[in-house]
């Protein structure tokens, strides 16, 4: 993963767990002080609403005693006690018991004898009000009762004639749920008779209802919805009925959640937005200097150098101080690997002085070889770097003669042709000797190729033209000129005038014709303050060029 | 109405010193009666509660309202003349007295049959008769002799609303309007009685008649009541 990606991640990400796990959290206090208050607000209404019911009650069982208190009534109670069996006696009681009915909108009404024997009952089917069934039907004295389809809600009094009980008139009333407030349930050991949740079927209410006790209060999930649902025991319904009423939470609760979602919705976009730009912004800011660093690595590393930051300094400090330690390991390779080339480079002159100092007609050769060809370099406006490939190369041109034999290398008098082909062989064998030394790639062609002539004629390849390269052109010209100023035990070196007067006479043949005429102004230049400095006083013109053997030195 | 109830002192005083004569004549006379007196109750039929039909009470008949106030009303001769015991019948019917309003002669008896498939109960407790005849079934009848004249009501103890008064006449000059008001005693010697007029709910109006030979003149009752459907003259009864 990129250090950017990581960086940012490694950031935003625990920014956006902790702002999205305190949103939850959030939403779930609020969520939760709704759920209480609603709660609460549930349970005063359910208890005034239990207390205006109890209040009902008192008045319908004042109005029951009145009902009960009927002399004529009485009258037909003691006649149908008297007669239990006899119809008309009974048809008397439920055509009394009809007009109470029709006159007070009951939907049904029973007497019934003291030790609780249903005597006669009338009740509402549709419009009419007909005699009940009493042998079928034992509605309870109080509570609920479920005739048919419909479900009555009971109470009783009693009859008495004096202080006699004489028996008990009970009214039934269907069960309203419309007085409820809230949607109720009404259940009988269980089982859910009524509800007025609309929509959905009482099986599925029962099935809810099955965890809650039968008088606690109780939460239950309904179709993905929560319910509160409290127990209505201040009204007493009888055997095994409870009624419960029912009230969404989720419902309720809704729409301030709605509210909230969107507040956190839009709050929480806002900062994740506001989190992921500073978070961006922050990371860019660490990964930018280091990601410098990093291009700055890769440079160097396709280059091989190791050149020094010269961006402006970073403003974090662990940067700044990265690039200057960076800054301060270059340069101290640099240095090393300087070190470590001049080492070679003078190992290497070592070598060939010691080569040239084999024969004392021979000494410095290798060295004013190297000067006169810089000289020539630097009047050609070469680029340093070439110059210093053209010096080293130079004074390494003549490294493989080491391989050659001194009788035939000092050897006074003509040599054979087997001598001069064993001669010919000294720039293939110097450039094998330099070939295995690493770094010495750029001097191999200077070294192999600098007898090559201008014309094809030169060894060992009889490279034409400018197939062999300027460097190795240039020694060419500066060796030729050394060897012809030099002295040999059987000759005396040429003057430099006759020296350039060969080359000018060879140029075009053997050496490079653009190159002769300008080493001979440069000559030229150079002998003028003595002109007759002597032709043979090869060391001394050497001292011609002092500032040029320090600048040379000083560039390695 | 003080002139009215002086009239009524001096013809009681009247009706006392009147001699019946060997001819006699018929008294013709009218009852006017301009507003509706009471609120006729109505019940559903015994069998129309027994089928279960709710019927809307306090719904007037499609009957003549008017008429049958007149029909209501009872006249007779005040003075204990010659009486012809006779006997009546009170039905009680769909829960009500059928008649609920009956003149009898005193000495006479009148049975109580009961034409409903329920029980029914016939007491009174008034005082010139006071009796219970107990619960009885469909087509028992009890019967009751009224000796003494006066107003009897009569109610039943297991429907309150049933009531019927039974008026019994000193003697044997008594009779009921008819629809249109109209009424005659036949029959009457000649003498100056005191006629009375009695409405359950307006009372007793008395008025004096002259009965000539062959011949007396006609009697017209206003039965008066105020803006409330009261009568202005309650006379004791």
């Amino acid at each position: 993963m990129r250090f950017a990606t990581r960086t940012f991640l490694w950031s935003f990400i625990p920014f956006v767990v902790l702002l999205l796990g305190s949103f939850w959290a959030i939403q779930k206090l609020v969520e939760h002080t709704v759920r209480d208050g609603l709660r609460t607000s549930l349970r005063q209404t359910h208890v005034s609403m239990a207390r205006v019911r109890a209040n009902s009650e008192l008045q319908n069982s004042r109005f029951l005693k009145i009902l009960g208190e009927n002399a004529s009534l009485k009258a037909g109670l003691q006649l149908l006690l008297a007669a239990p069996r006899n119809g008309d006696a009974r048809r008397t009681v439920e055509d009394q018991l009809r007009e109470i009915c029709a006159k007070l909108g009951f939907d049904f009404l029973l007497v019934s004898s003291p030790d609780g024997v249903a005597l006669a009952g009338v009740m509402r089917v549709g419009e009419q009000l007909v005699g009940m069934d009493i042998a079928r039907l034992r509605p309870p004295q109080q509570g609920f009762t479920t005739i048919g389809e419909r479900s009555y809600q009971v109470a009783s009094t009693p009859i008495d004639q004096g202080d006699e009980n004489i028996g008990t008139l009970s009214v039934g009333e269907p069960f309203d749920f419309t007085a409820f407030t809230t949607p109720a349930v009404l259940a009988r050991r269980g089982k859910v008779l009524k509800s007025s949740i609309p929509g959905i079927p009482l099986e599925e209410v029962e099935i809810a209802l099955k965890p809650c006790r039968e008088r606690a209060e109780c939460e239950v999930r309904l179709r993905g919805e929560t319910y509160i649902s409290l127990p209505m025991d201040s009204i007493s319904f009888g055997e095994g009925y409870v009624l419960r009423s029912l009230q969404s939470i989720d419902a309720a609760s809704g729409p301030v959640q709605g509210i909230l979602r969107n507040v956190f919705g839009i709050a929480g976009f806002g900062a994740l937005l506001a989190t992921a730009i500073v978070t961006i912004l922050s990371s860019q800011s660490i990964v930018r200097p280091i990601r410098a660093v990093v291009e700055h690595l890769k440079k160097s590393e396709g280059t091989g150098l190791l050149p020094e930051f010269q961006a402006k300094p970073a403003r974090i400090q662990e940067i700044r101080e990265l690039a200057e330690s960076f800054n301060r390991a270059a340069s101290a390779i640099r240095e090393a690997r300087a070190n470590l080339h001049r080492a070679y480079v003078e190992f290497v002159g070592s070598l060939a002085s010691a080569l040239d100092a084999r024969d004392r007609y021979t000494a410095g050769h290798s060295r004013r070889v190297s000067e006169l060809s810089w000289s020539i370099g630097r009047a050609m406006e070469l680029a340093p770097q070439e110059l210093d490939v053209i010096r080293i190369g130079a004074l390494l041109h003549d490294i493989g003669k080491i391989g050659i034999g001194d009788g035939v290398l000092q050897k006074p008098g003509k040599l054979t042709n087997e001598e001069f082909a064993l001669i010919q062989q000294h720039p293939t064998i110097g450039r094998r000797i330099l070939e295995g030394v690493h770094g010495f790639e750029d001097y191999l062609s200077i070294v192999e190729l600098h007898h090559e002539n201008w014309n094809g004629t030169g060894y060992p390849w009889g490279l034409r033209g400018e197939a062999a390269p300027l460097a190795a052109r240039i020694v060419h010209v500066a060796d030729a000129y050394d060897a012809m100023t030099s002295d040999r035990p059987y000759r005396r070196g040429m003057s430099l005038e006759q020296a350039i007067r060969v080359l000018r006479q060879y140029a075009g043949t053997q050496f490079d014709p653009d190159i002769v005429p300008l080493f001979a102004s440069l000559m030229a230049f150079t002998q003028e303050p003595s002109s007759s400095a002597g032709a043979h006083a090869g060391p001394s013109r050497v001292h011609v060029l002092p500032n040029v053997v320090n600048e040379a030195n000083e560039a390695i | 109405m003080q002139m009215i109830v002086k009239l009524a002192i001096a013809a009681v005083f009247l009706g006392v010193t009147a001699v019946g004569g060997l001819s006699a004549a018929d008294i013709q006379g009218s009852v006017v009666i301009k507003r509706k007196l009471t609120k006729r109750r109505v019940t559903a039929s015994v069998s129309a509660y027994e089928r279960g039909v709710t019927v809307k009470l306090d719904t007037g008949p499609d009957t003549d309202s008017l008429a049958f106030e007149r029909t209501r009303v009872a006249v007779y001769l005040e003075g204990q003349f010659q009486s012809q015991p006779a006997t009546a019948a009170l039905e009680q019917k769909n829960r009500q007295f059928v008649t609920d309003t009956l003149v009898v002669p005193a000495g006479s008896t009148v049975s109580f049959p009961n034409r409903d498939p329920i029980f029914h109960n016939v007491l009174s407790l008034s005082k010139p008769k006071t009796f219970d005849l107990g619960n009885y079934p469909k087509d028992h009848t009890r019967t009751v002799n009224f000796p003494k004249p006066g107003i009897v009501f009569v109610n039943c103890h297991l429907h309150p609303n049933m009531t019927a008064a039974i008026v019994v006449a000193p003697n044997q000059w008594c009779t009921k309007a008819d629809g249109a008001g109209r009424f005659a005693l036949t029959d009457v010697p000649p003498g100056a009685y005191t006629l009375v007029a009695w409405h359950r709910a307006a009372g007793f109006f008395r008025q004096t008649v002259k009965v000539a030979k062959d011949h007396a003149s006609p009697v017209e009752f206003i039965i008066p009541l105020d803006e409330t459907g009261d009568a202005k003259v309650v006379a004791q009864r």
